[in-house]
């Protein structure tokens, strides 16, 4: 699926095939929701619809941003900025040319026509959340096929804990800049990628207040066994973890069964914590209470096993997804899921089961033997 | 870069006094055993631990020729081991080193493994019979050895059956070697697969232990003979004498002690055709010289607290399910199809059991006969003394048994010269370089790995010109727990009575006639030696924390030292040099 043209006329006229500027998670068609409200958006609505527990929430869509670059002039403002970097710029170019487009973003005031929907979506979702300016993440979701490449994860803007309307405008105007960060800037000037092919759209979503939180992966990111499910952990938000600000808790749980087969708790130095003075996550030091304490217990556990076992049989590949325990969550109850994407790390390789032939005994001394000891390489564990 | 250690001073071209190379003719299948050559050096050679004493002309042929150079390489070629040829031989004086012989051909390479797709799976599935079958076949030839009177064979006869010995020594190889190769293909691919699935190393070698081998055996009888002679109260004469005077001082005691003397014959009857290393002709067996068994049944009378056999072998079964109820629990279900059949595979074919286990049929006997035969031609020829023959060559010795030759003057000097070289180089044993010619950082063949303990870790120790003058050692921990003591450094088995209770064992490796030791001593340490060698497998059963592979032991730690073994984290630290131990008084041992 692809964005429709933006090349309609002045009328903000209802084009066909596009989407309105707000694009609610749980009423966007599944098969448009990628195309509409960007690849983390978009399969945060394949999983709700498929069944999977998420946090309630909005796209600020692919169409709404165009139609603030070209309504607002941006558009040729940002083509004179990159018209003077060639196609091989230094790093200091890029960084310069980087600055002046995200100044230009936050400098654009959003159009009246968007702010006012901006602002009924949010009244809507503080309703339905039965909050007075409920705080959001407000995160960034981009197109392309390039966007769910891992090179690109983490390379745009997420902010945690926004509240009140002005903040969420703001932070959706930072996240359209994001779209020009350095690194992206670079990427695309080396790849020869217009940034008007990949759009970008953003998500307003309920921030769940965390307990616990963290990323699990469907086959293990390292050696590629597909027979596990790898849990990594720590108190309050995943941000500490995903920045890999913190040495998480590490679990890791048999496909077929169920069952932990390890345990790993690590001492966790930092915790993203909610701090209201400044109104937004941030990392501070554990309490030292907490900080050799396990996250998990064996229930919470199977829950998140239970999510990613369902998305990756959703998707058919697998898959990474961060998840959150919310402080209200009760035994019994899903754990909410807050992104996923397919595995791109590991080579899938069905490690032990390999050295014998599909249908064949479980042991094979032979291909073993020569696995391990005519292979020229050390014998593991020696 | 890799360090290379000349081989030029034992390539000399010089050996024992009249050696002639032709002495060396005997079937082999890739490389001869042979002095070293010049040339050597592009090889990685290893002294080899199993024969600490140094090697008589006779012994140092017939192992070399019939048992490396055949029965490895045979083996080596049946299976066939897709990358590597069996292990071959060199002397530097009379001291043993090893060398893994590589394929190379990556065509030979496939089709050899092609051929072990097909001989492995048939060993496996056929272990039993195979190995019980050779064991018998074995047995059978003893019995017929044992059934002749060498005192009265025909001067005619006597060629052959010395031949006859000397085959059934050969034929012992190539059964040794057939079941080994197999055995430990089968148990290091499942010690791959286990390691990759997670399994913590030091575990793996728990999941097979705890099976009683006629070796351990033959230790609880010893054990229980020597709680006899308390119960006898013989222990007064044990004090008083040492082994060599011992048997006469219980025949002279009379009464209890002629009782307790001939329970021990009958013992001896049954576990005494052993001799004191692994194939050598030159070593005596128990039966031939008492003093090793009654040494040991003296020490064992010196530990006030009993070693409990049947605890530490509960302990060593209890250990066992637990390290694989944990491993088990740690692995997904499709691992445990793979460890579970894995672990039937090896539990059935229990290499670490028949490290043992085996030494009681084929290494510690199969030189007997042809030492009685020498022995016996001794006593004909009118030899000087009875171990002369040990110090001709094949050919010589064929020659003088069939008369060909006279044990004349010339021989007889010979002998002797020969004699001065074997003492010579006995003494020279520590200074042995422990590795020679070109030193890679790592071996790939895995019984150099597992049997020698030849890791990347000792043979970088093993290089440390400063080895002498460290106080910590770190090697393979091979048996868990903590003890302190009195090292005792040991060049040969022959040394066993210096281990007071509570001592701490240093030697080069152990074999299983090191084995009564272990219920005596409270550490252990080896310079050789992996997970699987015969200190590592013991230490478990007998609950003796033990460090192997260290490299350097021997020279690093010095008779008398106090020294700390932890056999948990491999790792041996000298608390107190024997020169400043002034009070000399002596440490007490520390539970583990």
């Amino acid at each position: 699926m692809t964005a429709a043209p933006a090349d309609a006329g002045v009328e903000p006229a209802p084009e066909r095939h596009s989407c309105e500027a707000i694009a609610w998670l749980d009423e966007v068609a599944p098969e448009e929701a990628v195309a509409c409200g960007g690849a983390k958006m978009g399969r945060l609505a394949e999983l709700l619809a498929s069944g999977v527990q998420v946090p309630q929430g909005f796209a600020v869509t692919v169409e709404a941003y165009r139609r603030h670059c070209r309504d607002s002039g941006l558009d040729g403002r940002i083509d004179e900025i990159l018209s003077r970097v060639g196609p091989d710029p230094s790093d200091a170019e890029v960084e310069h040319a980087s600055a002046a487009v995200r100044e230009l973003f936050a400098s654009t005031p959003i159009s009246e026509h968007l702010t006012a929907r901006l602002t009924e979506a949010y009244e809507e979702l503080c309703l339905r959340c039965v909050d007075v300016n409920v705080p959001v993440a407000v995160r960034s979701s981009a197109t392309g096929e390039d966007a769910a490449d891992a090179s690109f994860a983490g390379i745009f803007d997420t902010y945690l804990g926004v509240s009140g309307i002005e903040r969420v405008l703001d932070s959706v105007r930072r996240c359209w800049g994001s779209l020009f960060t350095a690194r992206a800037l670079a990427y695309r000037l080396r790849r020869g990628i217009s940034h008007h092919d990949m759009p970008i759209a953003v998500g307003v979503i309920e921030l769940i207040h965390a307990r616990a939180s963290g990323v699990a992966f469907s086959v293990h990111p390292v050696t590629g066994k597909r027979d596990r499910i790898v849990v990594e952990t720590s108190w309050g938000w995943g941000e500490a973890i995903v920045q890999g600000l913190v040495d998480p808790d590490h679990v890791e749980i048999g496909k077929a069964d169920g069952r932990v087969l390890r345990y790993d708790v690590a001492h966790k130095k930092v915790v993203s914590a909610f701090d209201f003075a400044v109104g937004a996550v941030t990392e501070i030091e554990m309490p030292a209470k907490l900080a050799d304490r396990r996250v998990l217990d064996d229930e919470q556990v199977g829950a998140i096993a239970a999510a990613v076992t369902a998305i990756e049989e959703h998707y058919g590949h697998p898959v990474d997804v961060e998840w959150v325990i919310g402080r209200h969550r009760r035994a019994g109850d899903p754990v909410c899921i807050v992104q996923t994407r397919p595995v791109t790390t590991a080579e899938p390789e069905p490690a032990v089961s390999a050295a014998s032939p599909p249908g064949g005994p479980a042991y094979d001394p032979v291909a073993l033997a020569q696995k391990y000891l005519f292979s020229g390489r050390p014998i593991p564990g020696r | 870069m890799a360090n290379v250690v000349p081989v030029d001073a034992y390539s000399t071209g010089e050996w024992y006094p009249g050696y002639k190379p032709e002495f060396f003719d005997m079937p082999w299948i890739v490389d001869p055993a042979g002095p070293f050559r010049p040339g050597d050096e592009n090889q990685f050679w290893f002294l080899d631990f199993h024969w600490s004493r140094g090697l008589t002309p006779l012994g140092s042929t017939l192992w070399s020729g019939d048992g490396y150079c055949w029965g490895t390489q045979h083996a080596a070629e049946t299976l066939p081991l897709p990358p590597g040829r069996g292990v071959t031989a060199r002397f530097a004086g009379t001291h043993l080193y090893g060398s893994a012989l590589p394929e190379t051909d990556p065509r030979e390479i496939e089709a050899r493994a092609g051929r072990i797709a097909t001989n492995l799976p048939h060993f496996l599935t056929n272990y039993r019979s195979i190995w019980e079958s050779g064991r018998d076949e074995l047995e059978n030839t003893w019995s017929y050895f044992r059934g002749i009177d060498f005192t009265k064979v025909r001067g005619d006869e006597l060629p052959n059956l010395l031949a006859q010995g000397r085959r059934y020594h050969k034929r012992a190889m190539e059964i040794h070697f057939g079941v080994m190769y197999p055995m430990l293909a089968n148990f290091l691919g499942f010690y791959g697969a286990c390691a990759d699935m997670g399994i913590n190393p030091n575990e793996i070698g728990k999941f097979l232990q705890g099976e009683d081998t006629k070796i351990m055996e033959t230790d609880r009888k010893l054990y229980e003979l020597a709680l006899k002679a308390r119960a006898a109260g013989l222990e007064g004469v044990f004090q008083a004498h040492d082994g060599g005077q011992l048997r006469d001082a219980l025949a002279r005691h009379g009464g209890a002690a002629s009782l307790w003397l001939t329970e021990f014959d009958d013992f001896l009857q049954i576990y005494g055709w052993r001799a004191e290393a692994t194939c050598d002709v030159g070593v005596p067996s128990w039966i031939e010289d008492n003093t090793i068994p009654l040494d040991l049944v003296k020490t064992f009378l010196q530990r006030r607290d009993p070693h409990d056999f049947e605890a530490a072998a509960s302990n060593a079964w209890a250990e066992r399910q637990e390290a694989i109820e944990n491993a088990r629990a740690g692995l997904t279900r499709e691992e445990q199809a793979v460890f579970d059949a894995g672990l039937a595979s090896n539990q059935e074919a229990n290499f670490p059991w028949w490290q043992d286990d085996h030494n009681y049929y084929i290494d510690l006997k199969v030189m007997l006969p042809l030492r009685w035969g020498c022995q016996e031609l001794a006593n004909r020829v009118k030899a000087d003394r009875q171990d002369d023959m040990l110090y001709l060559f094949w050919p010589e010795l064929r020659d003088v048994a069939s008369g060909d030759r006279p044990y004349d003057a010339g021989l007889r000097g010979l002998v002797d010269a020969r004699r001065q070289y074997f003492d010579h180089w006995h003494t020279r044993r520590s200074e042995m370089p422990k590795v020679l010619g070109t030193i890679p950082e790592a071996v790939e063949d895995p019984i150099l790995i597992e049997i020698f303990g030849l890791n990347p870790q000792s043979i970088k120790a093993v290089q440390n010109p400063e080895a002498a003058e460290q106080t910590t050692i770190s090697g393979v921990a091979a048996a868990k727990g903590v003890a302190r003591g009195v090292a005792r450094v040991l060049q040969s088995s022959d040394e066993l009575h210096r281990l007071e209770p509570g001592s701490v064992l240093v030697c080069e490796s152990t074999s299983p006639n090191w084995t009564p030791a272990f219920g005596k001593i409270a550490g252990a340490v080896c310079d050789g030696g992996g997970m699987l060698s015969h200190a590592a497998i013991v230490g478990r059963e007998y609950g003796v924390p033990t460090v192997t592979a260290t490299g350097v032991a021997t020279l690093s730690i010095a008779d008398g030292d106090e020294v700390e073994v932890d056999g948990s984290n491999g790792v041996v630290t000298i608390l107190t040099r024997a020169a400043d131990v002034a009070s000399a008084v002596r440490s007490p041992e520390v539970p583990a």
